[in-house]
């Protein structure tokens, strides 16, 4: 999936002062960035945190990169070192938590794993998932080859026209037409 | 022109056709289309079953509130940033700034500690001149030398050079050319730094 025009033109918008143009970058990659760190890290509080530093620790060294490669190489190297250091210091680390029975109700752990580990987040996850298999069912064939070519196999515009045998234009307003169906049955669920 | 929401179906798909720039002024100013940018990357990573196991709606207000909290002045674009060195290690800051001088120094005491324990196993084996180096228990040993005693009709000096050596040589000297040749010949078991002449060498070539 190319995104190098996108990702190179938010990096040097960042590298110039504009903070929010790192807020993009952080919504586009940070379920890869998770889901990255969980391969390091099973706890998903812990992994929340460490993904947060890795976001944290790119913002900070983004001056430094000049784009020789791509962005989300960078970042990915800077999530798995900060992944890896965590795990160090904690192997380095004593036992862990030492709680009184006192302030066990007010244990900072314990509130972290209720604001991610709450049944209702894991909910959201299998609802989207079920919700944007159920609207791409719906969707004229077309549009469903189109978004699926695209997605899935990760084909380009071209290929897709090719595969498809229709002009390139066409393609383009299949894939949004098909993004715009399922972004009207998904927002709900995320607003 | 494309619908704007078109155009930023294009853009995440890196199309030729997508005005980057324009897009991304009004992405960035729009937090709307952000979200919608937002959807549109969770419906590629749904159907990719790339989604994590629990979504956090929150997590980049988290990360942005981190930010400006840690660094307030901080913005991307100063020159006082970290780095990321070639392996992806984040070099911070303070790193880079405090720990220069605090290094240099390390290193110019590592030097004066291997320059101090090399002088001192030369002095203790004599291997070296004492000029300009001398004890002050040496200083006050020539002082003394110097002294006539009152009354007395030796000189201080002449005793303290009649040490061994000189004995040997009025009492008995066979004695002293035996001792001469036994430096001599075993002067190469001496323990000396290779340049320097052993004691064992100056003391038995001085009597030759």
């Amino acid at each position: 999936m190319g995104t190098n025009l996108l990702d190179a033109e938010l990096v040097k918008r960042v590298q110039a002062g504009d903070t929010a143009a790192f807020d993009v970058l952080v919504q586009k990659y940070q379920h890869k960035v998770i889901n990255l760190v969980g391969r390091f890290v099973s706890d998903h509080a812990e992994c929340q945190d460490i993904a947060q530093d890795a976001f944290i620790k790119s913002f900070r060294a983004i001056n430094s990169f000049r784009g020789d490669s791509q962005f989300y190489t960078w970042l990915y190297r800077i999530a798995a070192n900060t992944a890896k250091n965590y795990l160090a210091s904690r192997a380095r680390k004593s036992p862990g938590y030492t709680v009184d029975v006192e302030d066990a109700e007010h244990f900072e752990g314990e509130s972290r794993l209720k604001v991610f580990d709450n049944p209702e987040n894991l909910l959201l996850t299998e609802e989207i998932k079920a919700t944007v298999f159920a609207a791409i069912g719906k969707l004229p064939e077309d549009l469903k080859s189109a978004i699926t070519l695209r997605e899935i196999d990760g084909l380009s515009y071209e290929e897709i026209a090719e595969v498809m045998d229709c002009p390139i234009g066409t393609v383009r307003s299949r894939i949004f037409r098909a993004r715009d169906v399922i972004d009207k049955e998904l927002r709900p669920l995320l607003e | 022109m494309k619908h704007q929401d078109e155009n930023l179906s294009l853009l995440l798909d890196d199309d030729s056709e997508a005005d980057v720039t324009a897009v991304l002024d009004e992405v960035v100013a729009d937090v709307n289309l952000q979200y919608r940018m937002r959807r549109y990357q969770i419906i590629g990573e749904a159907l990719r079953n790339e989604l994590p196991q629990t979504i956090d709606t929150d997590f980049h207000h988290g990360v942005m509130a981190k930010i400006r909290q840690q660094s307030p002045n901080l913005g991307a674009h100063d020159k006082q940033a970290d780095q990321v060195n070639d392996r992806g290690i984040v070099v911070p800051l303070l790193a880079r700034t405090w720990f220069r001088p605090f290094a240099g120094l390390a290193v110019a005491a590592s030097v004066a500690v291997v320059t101090v324990a090399l002088w001192q196993p030369l002095q203790q084996q004599g291997g070296l001149p004492n000029d300009g180096l001398a004890s002050v228990d040496q200083q006050k040993i020539e002082q003394l030398a110097g002294q006539q005693v009152v009354g007395s009709a030796v000189p201080v000096s002449s005793r303290v050079q009649s040490g061994t050596r000189w004995k040997l040589e009025q009492e008995s000297p066979v004695l002293q050319r035996k001792l001469n040749a036994y430096l001599v010949n075993h002067t190469e078991y001496s323990s000396s730094i290779q340049g320097l002449i052993p004691q064992a060498r100056v003391a038995g070539f001085d009597a030759e």
